[in-house]
């Protein structure tokens, strides 16, 4: 297992895009992180007493400056942090949720199977944003409401993906075996079938994080996110857009962390996938032409 | 054949009901009325709203009252918009909407799936690579940004289209291609691996061997054969187009109906929410009956199981 799973690591180490994915992703949580660690940020600190309010960007300001002369810079880098938790943890709940509901389905099989699954069909095809943004009515505009919602949108992937590895391995020889060793239901769930379907599940999971930060920063962009004093990539653009014929520059920074980021987890997915996955393994044998 | 569809279409009308009643449901339970902001009315005019509007009564009386009207047709009123019904509303903005989805989801057509052939013909080596690059990039790029960036090239440096509102064929453009971008990138991506998978089957194969040139093995063999996915994911298309609908009808103030449905939900317009929803879960009813279709005159083997 070992063995198997550091040669999909090496796999992914030889997909470029993967690669620089995944260096960018790092660089910004770093900096996200370090900036709570000692290096002064003034994403709050108005600046009026100057001319320095709606600057363009300088040396002072990398980024310039918004209406109220706040670094964007600062303003950018505090709006990473809430715009990547937000990803992570619907990343998690998703996994939570979509695991437990998958693994039922998976392990009971036949009729409740059959019945869950149905359930999955319609929610999943359901849009995203229109069960937010109706979600949003009764759980309200704040971080939590959002994060509830995203969770509610963003599990059936997961949850159908736990259920068909579960029906593909429950029938194998070694679950049989750790039934004849005389290992509960809930042990051969947990330690066998569960890290065996890791993989496609971490793949999903990594698609998962893209899509809840470009939903986030979507309903907040319409006015039907977070809003001001929160200040994360969506809101930090739907200020932006407001002044986008004079102020080009509010609304391009934070859009190109929203990208950069977005784009980056895509292709570390998209890598993963590839050095996870046998069959496009093949394909880039076959198809490779120095191979 | 008739029968099918007749029995599928028959089975949207308990989807739709349970789509009405949790809408219903959940717009009715939160706190909040469409008359709470406007503070300079004084409470008696706010009491006779409510009552004209039957927003005094009861929830459950008001469910049979909005249902006993959905069944009659009545999709109810505005409270925001004055003296509109949402019948009129809908009525002006779904041929709106119809016409920015039917462009944007041409536009997703024509470029997607050229794009997704290209990248599977060269599986592997540069072509591939730089297709499906850019088939990433446009489902990274969140619509607002695109939109954004469009207008800001387009319209204000170069002034070459007008932004905002629906009056000309030139209005037209930027929405339908801001709006195209994430159905195209899909389609790109289920385009490439659909290519991939009929250019190892045996009639492939067969085709070539037995003369055809590569160019027509393409065209009349694989191409065409990779389309069929394209129509099977209408459902999940209408539902990017739908969504994406949302952020472009308001980038641009479009009056169609995903713009109508923010402000609605914005304003705590009831019956505009309501009826907005309704006609999205309608759409996707539609779209997902009309894949089972296409999918039982496409392939022979599917017919075979529906009549069992």
């Amino acid at each position: 297992m070992s063995e198997k799973r550091k040669s999909a690591l090496q796999r992914l180490s030889k997909i470029p895009t993967a690669m620089v994915g995944l260096f960018i992703i790092l660089s910004i949580c770093l900096v996200a992180l370090l900036s709570g660690l000692g290096i002064e940020l003034t994403p709050f600190a108005y600046d009026q007493t100057t001319t320095s309010y709606l600057a363009g960007p300088s040396l002072e300001h990398p980024m310039g400056t918004d209406e109220l002369g706040r670094d964007l810079l600062s303003r950018v880098i505090y709006g990473a942090r809430l715009s990547i938790s937000i990803g992570l943890t619907t990343a998690l709940t998703a996994f939570l949720i979509g695991s437990v509901y998958g693994a039922i389905a998976g392990f009971a099989g036949s009729k409740i199977d059959g019945l869950m699954m149905r359930g999955v069909d319609i929610a999943y095809s359901l849009p995203d944003l229109l069960v937010m943004i109706l979600a949003g009515v009764l759980l309200g505009r704040g971080t939590t409401g959002i994060l509830i919602a995203l969770g509610l949108v963003s599990w059936m992937g997961t949850a159908r993906l736990v259920r068909g590895q579960f029906l593909q391995l429950k029938n194998e020889e070694f679950i049989e075996a750790a039934y004849a060793q005389g290992q509960s239901s809930v042990n051969v769930i947990l330690k066998h079938l569960l890290p065996n379907a890791l993989g496609p599940i971490i793949v999903a999971l990594t698609f998962t994080v893209p899509s809840a930060i470009l939903s986030e920063s979507t309903l907040s962009f319409i006015g039907l996110g977070l809003s001001p004093p929160a200040c994360s990539w969506g809101t930090l653009a739907s200020d932006g857009w407001r002044s986008l014929r004079a102020h080009p520059h509010l609304i391009f920074f934070p859009s190109l962390f929203i990208f950069l980021t977005v784009l980056s987890f895509n292709f570390l997915g998209d890598g993963l996938r590839d050095a996870l996955d046998p069959r496009t393994r093949l394909d880039k044998f076959k198809g490779g032409s120095g191979h | 054949m008739i029968f099918p569809i007749l029995k599928r279409l028959f089975m949207a009308v308990p989807v739709l009901l349970i789509v009405a009643s949790l809408t219903f449901l959940l717009v009715r339970i939160v706190p909040g009325g469409p008359f709470d902001s406007e503070k300079s009315l004084p409470p008696e005019i706010v009491a006779n709203l409510n009552a004209k509007y039957h927003l005094d009564k009861p929830v459950h009386e008001q469910y049979v009252l909005y249902i006993g009207r959905l069944c009659r047709g009545d999709l109810g009123v505005s409270y925001k918009y004055v003296n509109r019904t949402v019948n009129d509303i809908l009525f002006d903005a779904f041929p709106v909407s119809c016409q920015l989805g039917f462009v944007a989801l041409f536009l997703s057509v024509a470029f997607g799936v050229p794009l997704g052939a290209v990248a599977a013909l060269g599986r592997g080596g540069r072509q591939d690579f730089l297709a499906m690059f850019v088939s990433t990039l446009g489902v990274s790029v969140p619509g607002f940004v695109i939109g954004a960036g469009l207008i800001y090239i387009f319209a204000i440096q170069l002034k070459l289209l007008p932004v905002g509102l629906w009056e000309s064929p030139w209005h037209v453009i930027l929405p339908a291609v801001t709006l195209a971008f994430s159905p195209g990138a899909y389609l790109a991506r289920l385009t490439r691996a659909s290519v991939l998978e009929i250019v190892e089957k045996d009639w492939v194969r067969t085709a070539r061997s037995k003369g055809l040139s590569y160019q027509a093995t393409v065209l009349r063999h694989i191409l065409r054969n990779s389309l069929i996915p394209v129509v099977t994911v209408l459902g999940p298309l209408t539902a990017i187009v739908i969504t994406g609908s949302f952020v472009v009808e308001y980038i641009y103030a479009i009056p169609g109906m995903g713009r109508f449905f923010i402000t609605a939900v914005m304003n705590r317009d009831y019956d505009l929410i309501l009826g907005t929803t309704l006609v999205f879960a309608l759409l996707l009813v539609i779209a997902n009956t009309f894949v089972d279709v296409a999918y039982q005159l496409l392939d022979p083997r599917m017919r075979m199981n529906a009549e069992d």
